[in-house]
This record gives C-alpha cells, sequence and structure tokens, in this order.
C-alpha cells in the first residue's frame, strides 16, 4: 500500500513539477484582487522597490515628465553598453583610438554599441538637467524632500564628471584638447588646483597616465558612487513620503487617533474632532510609525495599486527611452575626430556641448569662469531647499506664490543655455565670434 | 508578600552591563574606527599621486645654434616651446597658453591661442584674450658640446637673451 502512494506521490510530483518550480520562484499568481496586487509588489524582490500603492498625483505624466525615470533606464543602458565595449577597449594611448576604428570596422555591432553608449551619455545630461528643473518649478524640494534634492544635486555632479571622463578614453583630437583645457580649468582652483590637476592626470600634461586615470575612474569609481547615491535617491523617495504632490484640499488636518484598550470589551476609538474622517478605519502597526514616513489612514485615499498602475508606467518610459536610443543610433553615428596630434590642437577647439557654456565663459576669465560662477552656482543648488523655506506650492508646476524662486532659477538656467548655445554655434577659430548663418 | 520591583538605576544600557565599560570600548572603538578611515583616506591620496612621472624632462638640448639663423621663430611643437633667434641673442619662449594649456601657434603679429583665442604679441606679452599671464621665457644655455640647452625648469625675465 505504501507502495502504491509512494508512486502516486512521486507522479503527482513530477506532473506538478512545472507548476511548483513556478509557484516557488513567482510567490503569486498573476494578480486579480487587491490584496493580489499589493502581495506581488510586497514579494517580489524587483518590484518591492515600490510602494504597494501610490499617489494618483505620481501617475500624471504632466507632473514628472519621467524625467527621473528617463536618466535611470539611459543609465541602466549606459552599464550594459558600457561593459560591451569594455571587451573590446584599451586604456592605451596607442591602442585606444585603434580600438576605436575596430569598432568601426571589425566588431560586430561595435559602431551601433558606441553610438548607444555616446547617445544615451549626451541624453542623461539633458535628462538629469531637466528633471532638476522638473523638480525646482513644481517645488518638490520642500520639507521633508531637502536632502534628497542635495543628492539630486550631487547625482548632476557625478554624471557630469562621468560623462567628461567617458570623453577622454576615444583618444582622438577633440578628446584630447576637451581635457587638457577642462583640466587646466581645474588647475585654477585656489590653493588645491594645481595638486587636483596633478592628481587627476597623474602627470604635469595630459597623457598615458591621464588616460589609464581616467578610465578607471570612469568604469569602476564613478559608476559605483552613482549606484550608491541612485539608490539613496530613491529609497528616500519612498522614506520622503512618496513624490511630492499637491495638499489634499478641502478635507480637515487629521488629529491623533487614541486607541483605548480594556480587557473583556472592544478596544474604543476615541479620536480627536478634526479626525472625524478617519475615525473608523482600522489601524495597522504602521499606524505608530513616527513622523510623515508612512501616511496609513491620515490622508485621504487617493491612490491606486503599484500593480499594474505604476509598473505599466515605467514600462511605458522603458520602451520609449530604448526605442528613442536606438532610432537615433541607428540614424547617427558618434562622432570620431582625427587621432591625437599633441602639437596642434584643433581650432577652434570645443569641449561637449554641455560644457560649452563653461567654456564660453572661460573664454572671458579662467578663473571667474571656470571656478568662481560654477562654483557659487553648485553652491546655490545644493543649498536651495535651505534658503527658499517658503512653504507654498508645493506640487504644482509654476506655482504662483513662487514666482521669485522660480523667476532667479528659469533665469539661471536660461544664461546656462545662452552661453551654451553661443559657444556651440556663435564661436570659430580663435574664439572669435563668428555668425552661423 | 511581593516584591517592590527595583527602581532602575540611572545608567544602564538595558542588559545590565557595565554601563561605563561598553562606554569606554564604544569610544575606543570609534576613535578606531574614524582615525583609520582618515588615515586611509590620507594614505590613498599619496598612492594616487605619482612619486615619479613618465613626461618629458624639463632640460632638453635644442640642437646647434646655428640650425636657428637670424630672425628665426621656430615653434619645437614637441618640447611645446618657441625658439627666437634675433641676431646673436637667442631665446626660448613656451608655447603652452597661460590661460588653460593649450598649445598657441606662431602668427605674425606673435602668438595666437586656438582654444579661447587669447592672443600674444612677439615677446608673449598678452595682447588679448583671457589670458592672465605673458607666456614664460626659459633659460638658455650652451652645453659644452656646443649644443643649446633649454630648461623649462627654470623662468627667466622676458627679454633676457643668451648670447651666441
Amino acid at each position: 500500500m505504501s507502495e502504491t502512494t509512494k508512486e502516486e506521490g512521486l507522479w503527482s510530483a513530477v506532473k506538478e513539477l512545472p507548476a511548483n518550480v513556478w509557484s516557488s520562484v513567482f510567490r503569486n499568481p498573476v494578480p486579480v484582487s487587491d490584496l493580489d496586487r499589493a502581495s506581488t509588489s510586497f514579494t517580489n524582490f524587483f518590484l518591492h522597490i515600490h510602494p504597494v500603492k501610490v499617489h494618483r498625483n505620481t501617475l500624471r505624466p504632466i507632473y514628472t515628465l519621467g524625467l527621473g525615470l528617463v536618466s535611470f533606464f539611459l543609465f541602466l543602458i549606459l552599464v550594459v553598453t558600457g561593459i560591451l565595449l569594455m571587451f573590446y577597449y584599451v586604456p592605451s594611448t596607442t591602442q585606444a583610438y585603434d580600438r576605436m576604428l575596430d569598432l568601426r570596422g571589425t566588431v560586430a555591432f561595435g559602431i551601433f554599441l558606441r553610438n548607444m553608449h555616446r547617445w544615451s551619455a549626451h541624453g542623461m545630461v539633458a535628462m538629469v538637467f531637466l528633471h532638476m528643473c522638473r523638480v525646482f518649478f513644481t517645488a518638490a524640494y520642500k520639507k521633508p524632500r531637502e536632502f534628497n534634492w542635495v543628492i539630486g544635486v550631487l547625482l548632476l555632479l557625478v554624471t557630469l564628471f562621468l560623462s567628461f571622463t567617458g570623453y577622454l578614453l576615444p583618444w582622438d583630437q577633440l578628446a584630447f584638447w576637451a581635457i587638457t583645457v577642462g583640466t587646466s580649468i581645474a588647475g585654477y582652483a585656489p590653493l588645491v588646483g594645481q595638486e587636483i590637476k596633478f592628481v587627476l592626470l597623474g602627470d604635469t600634461t595630459v597623457g598615458q597616465e591621464a588616460l589609464l586615470r581616467f578610465y578607471v575612474l570612469h568604469v569602476a569609481v564613478l559608476p559605483v558612487v552613482l549606484t550608491l547615491l541612485m539608490a539613496i535617491h530613491f529609497w528616500r523617495i519612498r522614506k520622503d513620503g512618496g513624490l511630492s504632490r499637491p495638499e489634499p484640499q478641502g478635507t480637515p488636518e487629521a488629529g491623533i487617533v487614541k486607541i483605548r484598550i480594556e480587557p473583556g470589551q472592544a478596544p474604543e476609538v476615541a479620536a480627536q474632532p478634526a479626525a472625524d474622517a478617519v475615525q473608523k478605519r482600522v489601524f495597522g502597526l504602521q499606524g505608530f510609525v513616527r513622523g510623515n514616513f508612512t501616511k496609513v489612514g491620515n490622508v485621504p485615499d487617493d491612490s491606486v495599486y503599484s500593480w499594474p498602475n505604476l509598473l505599466m508606467a515605467e514600462l511605458f518610459v522603458f520602451v520609449l527611452t530604448v526605442s528613442i536610443i536606438l532610432t537615433v543610433s541607428l540614424l547617427f553615428n558618434a562622432p570620431l575626430e582625427e587621432p591625437v596630434n599633441v602639437m596642434h590642437p584643433p581650432n577652434p577647439a570645443k569641449a561637449p556641448w554641455y560644457f560649452l557654456g563653461l567654456q564660453e565663459m572661460v573664454s572671458y576669465s579662467a578663473f571667474w569662469g571656470g571656478i568662481g560662477v560654477p562654483g557659487v552656482m553648485v553652491a546655490l543648488l545644493v543649498l536651495v531647499p535651505y534658503l527658499d523655506r517658503n512653504p507654498k506650492g508645493v506640487g504644482r508646476w509654476f506655482a504662483r506664490e513662487r514666482l521669485l524662486a522660480n523667476t532667479i532659477f528659469l533665469s539661471m538656467v536660461l544664461l546656462n543655455v545662452i552661453f551654451i548655445i553661443i559657444g556651440t554655434f556663435f564661436r570659430g577659430p580663435n574664439w572669435q565670434f563668428v555668425s552661423p548663418f | 508578600m511581593p516584591v517592590a520591583p527595583k527602581a532602575p538605576s540611572k545608567e544602564t544600557d538595558g542588559e545590565g552591563g557595565d554601563f561605563t565599560r561598553r562606554r569606554l570600548l564604544t569610544w575606543l572603538s570609534s576613535v578606531g574606527l574614524f582615525g583609520s578611515a582618515i588615515l586611509s583616506a590620507f594614505s590613498n591620496f599619496v598612492f594616487i599621486k605619482p612619486r615619479a612621472t613618465y613626461g618629458q624632462p624639463a632640460r632638453f638640448a635644442a640642437g646647434k645654434p646655428e640650425e636657428f639663423p637670424p630672425g628665426t621663430r621656430v615653434s619645437l611643437d614637441v618640447r611645446r616651446v618657441c625658439v627666437v633667434r634675433e641676431g646673436n641673442k637667442i631665446a626660448a619662449i613656451s608655447t603652452t597658453c597661460t590661460h588653460l594649456g593649450c598649445i598657441v601657434g606662431v602668427s605674425d603679429t606673435g602668438f595666437a591661442c586656438p582654444c579661447h583665442g587669447s592672443r600674444f604679441d612677439q615677446d608673449g606679452n598678452v595682447t588679448g584674450g583671457p589670458a592672465p599671464k605673458p607666456l614664460p621665457w626659459y633659460k638658455v644655455s650652451l652645453k659644452p658640446n656646443g649644443d643649446l640647452e633649454i630648461d623649462k625648469g627654470i623662468e627667466v625675465q622676458p627679454g633676457t637673451y643668451y648670447n651666441v
């Protein structure tokens, strides 16, 4: 008898094998109820970064424009294509440029991967910057999200530095002279400038040492720093109560709910008058979390389940990002100039477009253009949430109450854009003013 | 007879341990941790700052004076220096732009930088653009074998020529 049950048990185990394996990997079936939706987000490693529910406002495309998400997806593309390119790249002054030509000529999909990497890098710089503008114009950096803004500014700087270090690696004329100029700007920093320049280059001029150093920074050090900062950035979004949104309108301020438990009686819930709306709610342990961490019960429930609402939105942004990068990479080749000629800088020698504003400023004064003004700007950026303590206007584009702050920020942005346009289109040989028309 | 609960002493660690000893150990480990963090940050900096570089030597031979007939202004691009000869007087002017390190080109009126448009006259004085300083002049001398020797480690007053 025991023999037969064993047979049966084994047979059923074989029969149910696929289902059992599947259910051991994916704890939840495709959700059909709210409980399933919640537990899918909760129990899946890749999904548990999401809250179970998100506020409706988070999903309004017109509010976030998906810019942070696009930046993140571009970073993913950069990591994948970057690692693939590493298989063929050699950080040597004698080989680097030849390897670029190999990518073009012999490596399968080589030129395509390089295009994707280059265009994603440009895109990431632009998107991170636009994301910052979005956060400013919707006043999303206000309490309690001040520190996440600071992390964001650091992320912008690391992104720029990543782009800058990557720029040298092809070892073409543009790379060489852009880095020569860029590191010389660093040399103008007071007191430690020359020291920083020397450590960065590993020599007095841009050469083999600099190429190796920039390579290590580009493929190992900076990506790790960026990933860490990004993890903190995302984690704090959750801990700061999700994405910023306008204050709920027309609902009373939630009060403190007191629960008294007497033996032999049902728990009695006594709420302060203001909390009428939430009186009959049931509270879990999360209700006792301090501060503005989890908003259980004390906000009107205007949220939707992350599965599938948030996930679909993210998937859409991902597919859109990847398709645009793929299309651009098919249509346009990443530029590659002549191999490095240490003796003859191209005329004019121009930095990548996002540094052309800096280069334009540097052409007036090396210290003020390269260190003074950018330093003050970065310092102001970091301090923005601590200088602007006006709590109004959170979660709305160009709120009327923030006219002054928005005007100042917008003029800064426009100033940068104008400098970049001048540097890109209006500067010819010897950095003389030329008309592009 | 019910025993009155002992009033908790003021300083406890929640586990009945010796508070002062624990505090001492905490303090010691913190000092150790932060100390080694600062120390390793410092030694990392020492590590990545090269003690020797593989670049070009500052002092080099530039050839015989006869190779530079009177009136020449020849830019030795690899050395980043321009050799100027007027009559029997020879000087070496740097061709590294004092602005942001590009190589300036030798032009009829002096030097011009392609990167940010700095311009210098024949003696290296700034005549336009963002360059903050004139181009430095370097020490020129004659080696025993008759070669000119230029030492980029030693700057001289502009207008100081070596007579051959």
